[in-house]
């Protein structure tokens, strides 16, 4: 049986686009290419509170037997306390692994196109609004409005042409794929 | 664009106004209006193509220089709102933006005697000034316009049982007669979807589906338009479909195909969602997209899980304000999908028990609406028939 992965974002509505691809190549990169890889989209969550007491409260019993790890992947500015959180998801039975963007989610979609970015990758790493005045002006001129997602999958298809300098740029995507190699070697 | 619509003594319809936005969704119980309000706007498609108020309400079959048009559901004897005057004329009044852009606004009203089957009165009016107003004449068959816009400004005639609108041949009325009759009903049947097409290209699809494979046809001939469009079908069936395209009859005729790891798949051999879903995405990538798409219960022969991908297409193919979308749903997972913004544009449809009558109301209309879907989803508060509770 394949492994599988319960990807949960913050909100579903077009994070997915971004998530599910850069997770199944991490996991490809960790020899698991089949992983069954699954972005929660219903329930639908809405923001970062909302996200966190599903996975306290609803998502344990529906999802605990089903994935072999959940990922909750939110966005930097407001997550907070995720060790904690992990923690008491383990003391459940559940591998959760968090790992929040810096500063949002869209950031690892930009990072595989800091050449087409008018300002250094620091900056863009700090911007507090980044979504609103970064990255849509982004995806209106890149992306393709007629596609899901605006574009974001195959965005982010593109900047996973150079895995390695994706991670080289966004630290806590390499310090999560860290914690998965662990993680299958300690379970095979 | 119609950006407001009152409907006065029409079916259901007391009296109603709505703000339509660029997406719009009706929900509500069974029978409480939402057909109606379909069927104000096929009038006024009606009266934008200038038939007669008979073949407007009751039909107008196919002869050499039309398509066959059907009349609205129960025809002329079940206009006026029931417990009304069956003499009181029944009023439609439209205000929106026309096509060619700009700030142009208009307004357009008429009135209608459904049972002497003529109309009553008219009037327009562009960027707040009066371009005519006309009123009929009783026992006579030709009515009294007054054109106010120069150079034509004046008095004249105009038949009773059409609309002065497409009787006038300036720009202005045209343009407002195109804005009315360029709306496109979509209820795709698996049925025809599975069929050959009949014409080869096309800029629109029929009502029901007819010419699909012709139209995916078009569609294919460029690649990014297809590519955009494949991507669609991808997220329904994210592991399955490859390809799509048409496969060649006997005389060249297409029928609709997609590719799945490999294989070909004929439309008869695709499940009736599939092919409805690809129906409807198909409408949002027609040549000659119309200025109203409507569509009623959306949702059906699509899986719950992907829900979430059509409320998307909805929104990100209405975006750009070139095609505004009316449709109706009895989904809570559609409901669940939507952003705030769009609560305002979201109607919830409710016919009173003792009256009859039909209220439509914006869902952020709704007393303490707002306050409580921010704590509770949107989906439970439709399905336990709250908003109907509220109201």
């Amino acid at each position: 049986m394949s492994f599988r992965v319960l990807v949960i974002p913050e909100d579903p509505t077009y994070n997915g686009y971004i998530l599910k691809p850069i997770v199944k190549r991490m996991l490809s990169e960790l020899d698991k290419p089949n992983a069954y890889v699954k972005v929660l989209d219903s329930p639908k969550l809405n923001g970062y509170p909302h996200a966190v007491s599903a996975i306290r409260r609803d998502l344990v019993d529906r999802y605990k037997h089903l994935f072999d790890l959940w990922l909750f992947l939110p966005d930097g500015d407001r997550a907070s306390n995720l060790e904690a959180l992990e923690s008491e998801l383990a003391g459940q039975g559940v591998h959760l692994f968090c790992c929040a963007a810096v500063p949002e989610v869209e950031a690892w979609l930009l990072a595989g196109h800091r050449d087409k970015l008018s300002l250094f990758w620091g900056d863009v790493r700090q911007h507090r609004h980044l979504k609103e005045d970064i990255f849509e002006p982004f995806l209106a001129q890149f992306g393709e409005s007629r596609s899901p997602g605006g574009g974001r999958e195959r965005l982010v298809r593109e900047a996973l042409a150079n895995y390695r300098g994706l991670l080289s740029v966004c630290s806590e995507l390499a310090e999560l794929e860290g914690r998965l190699r662990t993680f299958l070697a300690q379970s095979t | 664009m119609i950006e407001q619509i009152t409907i006065k003594n029409f079916k259901s319809f007391k009296d109603v106004t709505l703000k339509l936005g660029p997406l719009n969704i009706f929900i509500g119980a069974n029978a409480s209006g939402k057909s109606n309000f379909f069927d104000a706007l096929r009038v006024l498609q009606g009266i934008g193509y200038g038939f007669t108020l008979p073949e407007i309400l009751d039909g107008k079959p196919k002869s050499v220089t039309s398509e066959v048009w059907e009349g609205i559901r129960g025809g002329s004897t079940k206009v006026p709102f029931a417990s009304e005057d069956v003499s009181k004329p029944t009023m439609f009044q439209v205000a929106g933006k026309l096509p060619s852009g700009g700030d142009d606004g208009f307004e357009y009203t008429v009135a209608f005697s459904s049972a002497e089957g003529c109309f009553r009165e008219e009037c327009l009016s562009l960027s707040g000034g009066k371009v005519y107003e006309a009123e009929g004449r009783k026992r006579l068959p030709l009515g009294r316009i007054h054109f106010y816009d120069k150079p034509f400004g004046g008095w004249g005639d105009a038949d009773q049982d059409r609309p002065v609108l497409t009787q006038i041949a300036h720009d202005v009325e045209r343009m407002v007669a195109r804005t009315l009759a360029d709306m496109q009903r979509i209820d795709p049947l698996p049925s025809l979807l599975r069929t050959y097409s009949q014409a080869y290209e096309i800029k629109r699809m029929g009502e029901h589906g007819e010419n699909f494979a012709a139209l995916i046809r078009v569609i294919c001939s460029d690649p990014a338009t297809k590519e955009a469009y494949l991507s669609w079908l991808r997220e329904l069936r994210p592991r399955d479909v490859d390809d799509v395209g048409v496969l060649k009859g006997a005389i060249g005729e297409p029928m609709v195909m997609m590719k799945e790891r490999g294989r070909e798949w004929p439309a008869p051999t695709l499940s009736d969602g599939t092919l409805r879903f690809a129906a409807i995405a198909a409408a949002f990538f027609q040549p000659d997209m119309p200025g109203i798409l409507t569509i009623e219960e959306i949702e059906d022969g699509i899986h719950a899980s992907r829900l979430r991908l059509l409320v998307e297409l909805l929104r990100s193919r209405t975006a750009d304000g070139k095609t505004q979308v009316i449709v109706t749903t009895h989904s809570p997972i559609v409901l669940a999908w939507l952003k705030p913004e769009e609560y305002a544009t979201t109607f919830y449809c409710k016919r009173d028990e003792e009256t009859g009558e039909s209220r439509i109301i914006p869902l952020n209309e709704i007393p303490r609406f707002n306050e409580i879907v921010s704590r509770q989803p949107i989906s439970d508060l439709f399905a336990e028939g709250w908003m109907e509770t509220a109201l």
